[in-house]
């Protein structure tokens, strides 16, 4: 294959390297040159993880070819200071704590400082409009804005330098504004991801996922691809030398499919080869004859007799049903002077973190298979993998990579097992990097639900009794459904005090895409279905609600819905505080309108525009005339 | 995943044009990159092997811009941010900086041409409304005996359906020919689901022109994109306005009217909607965008009162 040279200054020095043409630029700074500051979010443009200058222009380095790079001038976010220096936008990063994950980060401080460069007295709209381009799913904007404008000041000189110190702490840190130790880290982009290190000898894994929902595995042929020149290994579930099986709670999920598979995208085969685009074009080569079974989607239809069964040992598809019972509802519904009955549904969600997952696995000279990731549940991790590769629990090792995000979609171990069976098939290092759209269907999701729901109430506003009834769809695999099963019939209720009720939540498996933890563990679903009866309760009663709210909050010595007694509440303080915050006009729903007097508040957020600076350039323009 | 076996980088036209015309079968212009990079992923093209790639931009031949006969003689190489950034352009393509700011994000600006979006004829493609409106023409080259023979096609014909041109095999999209529009007033409009880098469901380019006072319509200039498979010239809605006293209520009659003239190749109730509004949106709008005339509508007491 004929190959493609790059000349081009990148960072101040000359560079001159042959590549292979098709390479991005992207693939160019991390692979050849191993400036791995620049991250790969998405490959599809829409993240900014990846900017860089080209030129002294800022674009995205994934949708630029290498050889257009050829002859220009590159600076990427190694490049902005001199090694172990950072500049005043760095340091307003870190000063502001613009930076959690930090894997967005990188490429925030490049869009930040191209924005400053084109235009250094960019306004706040400005600074938005072109910092649009990139995405951050954690540290939040706020801080990251907050950084700009410091550091726009002291660049501009009209903030001291001393502004980007750190903030003295007197005698508490409660309260003080304390920087991140690991931000210079961040901000620099020197902190290695688990896509960003390397290993002598390391090949490129890529996984074969299954097309259809759910189908009987006939038969898998991978002799083409195994004879490949490049391929080191083929893995399947045959692999597997110890008892396949893992999960949060039930270890359902195999490795790689067995016999059969069970949602789009379930990984059946992976190869393990010298390069990423040899690894590639193996997976075309793997045959695998599937029969289809018929589809389970609708979680409604999921225990219905006859259903299709997704697990032969949960012939009712039920992965945990979890029953909370205090008082007599029965009483309840009959002391009330009203009751109120609706349903609610919540949709699948995606984290979306901006680190795609990715992993290495090695085995090291004593045998230890060693598994590098950004797993958010290392010591499980490891138990469960010595099971399955029936090693001793001292022959494997855990290492977690920094986490570009997770928010709970990294506590599965849906890959690492790949990995180490590669790497103790071949006993070299393996590394797989998930594409965006590999993270979106295969990585786990928030639980779509549906709730059921009575509450009966009295006209003072005392909720009298609750039947709180929840089915979520848990996907093909268990995952964390157990847990947040728990946790959503533990919030059930929300903060308030309910003397009966009757709580259920189930899940069940269905073949859609596996449901797990995310961020509130199932709080979420239960609380949008309970404030939102609480608002349709003020409005049947003609109160305010925040009233309504406070006549049933739990207060010290409330006894919650699982019957612990309370010795803290703090409830009261939060809504005095909400309510005050949000300039609340008191009244019953019923009031709500365009009249209202706390709408529009100088707070408020004010719908999105762009083009501030076509209007601002034809300004400007017409002066700097008048003056030519 | 793309992956191709060659990357050229031709120099000047001729030598683009000759490698184009010798590129093996399956092989594809470049210009920016920044459509067909994405594309070539898991759920749409997949994985894509190229045999050659000729990118256009280190031509000097279609850089920058010229004037010619009151139309703009827009290089290939012109990229979005381009309308940001250069005042003249800004100035007589009053639309363009409107269609710009919404268009992908100040990175993606940099690289995507008007030319390359125009020839991959998406039918949601920002730059088509406005190109339109801007009675666009594309000028296409490509050898004949060893001389560059040039041709010019108005855009709006030059689109024929959802990825489909008039473009021959052998040929370069060398320029885009607009009108230039000193003294319009521009809009665009676009209905999508994020502010940035998001692509249109629907939009519309705008350019109008009124009398020194303000009060009549003297040129209108309206174009629809995402509302069929092509382009969409609103001809009849722009007569229906010239030569007439400007009022809110005209606006909205036409804009009505404009409606129903208007097909789609799905949910056709919400882009009726969309029509409507986006009419509408982009008089108002280009009218306020007019440099320094003040508009005056005809029921403009009424519309405070009520």
């Amino acid at each position: 294959m004929p190959k493609l040279r790059i000349e081009a200054e990148v960072n101040g020095r000359k560079v001159n390297r042959e590549t292979e043409p098709h390479k991005r630029l992207l693939d160019f700074l991390r692979d050849d040159l191993n400036l791995t500051g620049t991250k790969e979010g998405c490959g599809a443009g829409e993240c900014g993880t990846c900017s860089v200058f080209v030129d002294g222009k800022l674009v995205k380095s994934c949708l630029m070819p290498a050889g257009k790079a050829s002859g220009a001038k590159i600076e990427t976010i190694e490049g902005l200071a001199k090694p172990g220096d950072l500049t005043p936008m760095q340091r307003a990063f870190h000063k502001t704590g613009a930076s959690q994950c930090g894997y967005c980060i990188p490429g925030m401080v490049m869009a930040a400082t191209s924005a400053l460069r084109e235009n250094p007295q960019a306004d706040i709209e400005e600074i938005k409009e072109r910092l649009g381009g990139n995405i951050c799913r954690c540290t939040g904007y706020t801080k990251i804005f907050e950084a700009v404008e410091i550091a726009k000041g002291v660049i501009a000189g009209t903030v001291p330098e001393t502004a980007l110190e750190e903030d003295t702490v007197d005698d508490s840190f409660i309260g003080a504004n304390v920087r991140r130790l690991d931000a210079p880290s961040k901000v620099s982009g020197r902190l290695k991801y688990a896509a960003d290190i390397k290993m002598p000898d390391m090949l490129q894994m890529q996984v074969l996922r299954s097309p259809h929902a759910h189908a009987r595995i006939l038969s898998i042929d991978t002799s083409e691809a195994e004879a490949m020149d490049g391929v080191a290994c083929v893995i399947t579930a045959q692999d597997v030398p110890g008892t396949d099986g893992f999960g949060v709670f039930v270890h359902d999920q195999p490795i790689m499919a067995r016999d059969k598979v069970r949602h789009v995208g379930e990984a059946v085969a992976a190869v393990a080869a010298e390069d990423l685009v040899t690894a590639r074009r193996a997976l075309s080569k793997i045959k695998v004859e599937y029969e289809e079974l018929p589809g389970l989607f609708d979680p409604g239809q999921a225990m219905d007799p006859g259903a299709p069964v997704i697990h032969d040992y949960a012939r009712d598809n039920l992965i945990k049903h979890i029953p909370v019972r205090k008082g007599d509802v029965t009483a309840g519904f009959a002391e009330a002077d009203l009751i109120l009955e609706d349903d609610f549904t919540t949709q699948q969600v995606e984290h979306a973190y901006l680190e795609p997952e990715a992993g290495i696995a090695y085995v090291d000279p004593d045998d230890v298979v060693v598994v590098i990731s950004p797993s958010q549940n290392i010591s499980h991790h490891r138990h469960m993998l010595a099971e399955i590769i029936a090693k001793p629990i001292n022959k494997v090792r855990f290492i977690m990579s920094p986490v570009g995000g997770g928010f709970g979609g990294k506590e599965d171990m849906i890959y690492q097992g790949m990995l180490a069976l590669a790497a103790m098939k071949t006993h070299r290092p393996v590394q797989l990097n998930f594409t965006r759209e590999e993270s979106l269907i295969a990585s786990a999701k928030r639980h779509p639900s549906r709730v059921h729901y009575r509450m009966g109430v009295k006209w003072d506003g005392r909720v009298t009794a609750i039947e709180f009834d929840m089915l979520s769809d848990g996907g093909a695999f268990g995952m964390s459904s157990e847990g947040v099963m728990r946790k959503a019939a533990i919030l059930s209720c929300g903060p308030y005090e309910v003397h009966n009720l009757k709580v259920d939540t189930r899940v069940v498996y269905t073949n859609n895409t596996p449901s797990g933890a995310f961020r509130t563990f199932g709080g979420m679903q239960a609380q949008f279905a309970t404030e939102s009866m609480m608002d349709m309760a003020a409005e049947a009663l003609d109160m305010d609600p925040f009233e309504i709210r406070r006549v049933n909050m739990m207060k010290i010595g409330a006894k919650t819905h699982t019957q612990q007694t309370l010795e803290t509440a703090s409830l009261d303080r939060v809504m005095d505080a909400a309510e005050q915050a949000s300039r609340w006009e008191k009244g019953a729903p019923r009031v709500r309108g365009a009249t209202r007097k706390d709408l529009n508040g100088p707070d408020t957020r004010q719908p999105c525009t762009l083009g501030a600076r076509i209007k601002k350039a034809s300004t400007d323009s017409d002066e700097s005339e008048r003056v030519a | 995943m793309l992956t191709y076996d060659v990357y050229h980088m031709p120099t000047s036209l001729e030598e683009a044009l000759t490698l184009w015309a010798n590129a093996a079968e399956g092989s594809r212009l470049v210009s920016g990159a920044t459509d067909i990079l994405p594309w070539a992923r898991e759920g749409r093209a997949g994985d894509v092997h190229l045999p050659e790639m000729v990118d256009v931009t280190r031509i000097p031949d279609i850089d920058g811009y010229a004037f010619e006969k009151g139309r703009i003689r827009l290089g290939a190489n012109t990229v979005y941010q381009d309308f940001l950034t250069d005042v003249t352009l800004m100035r007589s393509l009053p639309c363009m900086p409107y269609c710009a700011i919404w268009f992908a994000d100040d990175q993606i600006r940099e690289q995507a041409s008007l030319t390359g979006n125009l020839v991959n004829a998406s039918p949601v493609a920002d730059g088509t409304p406005a190109v339109v409106a801007l009675n666009g023409e594309i000028e296409l080259a490509r050898l004949d005996g060893g001389q560059i023979v040039r041709r010019r096609v108005p855009v709006v014909d030059f689109i024929t359906g959802p990825g489909r041109t008039q473009i021959a095999q052998d040929e370069i999209a060398t320029a885009v020919i607009v009108d230039a529009c000193n003294g319009f007033g521009g809009s665009f409009q676009k209905v999508g689901l994020r502010r940035s880098l998001v692509i249109s469901v629907a939009c519309c380019a705008a350019l109008v022109k009124t009398d020194r006072d303000g009060r009549v319509f003297e040129d209108v200039r309206l174009a629809l994109g995402g509302v069929g498979p092509s382009p969409i010239r609103m001809i009849e809605t722009e007569n229906s306005l010239r030569g007439e006293r400007i009022s809110h209520a005209l606006i909205e009659q036409v804009a009505q009217a404009a409606a129903d003239r208007v097909g789609s190749r799905s949910r056709q109730e919400y882009r009726r909607e969309v029509v409507v509004n986006f009419i509408r949106a982009a008089l108002e709008d280009a009218l306020t965008n007019q440099p320094d005339i003040d508009v005056k509508f005809e029921d403009q007491e009424e519309q405070i009162n009520a």
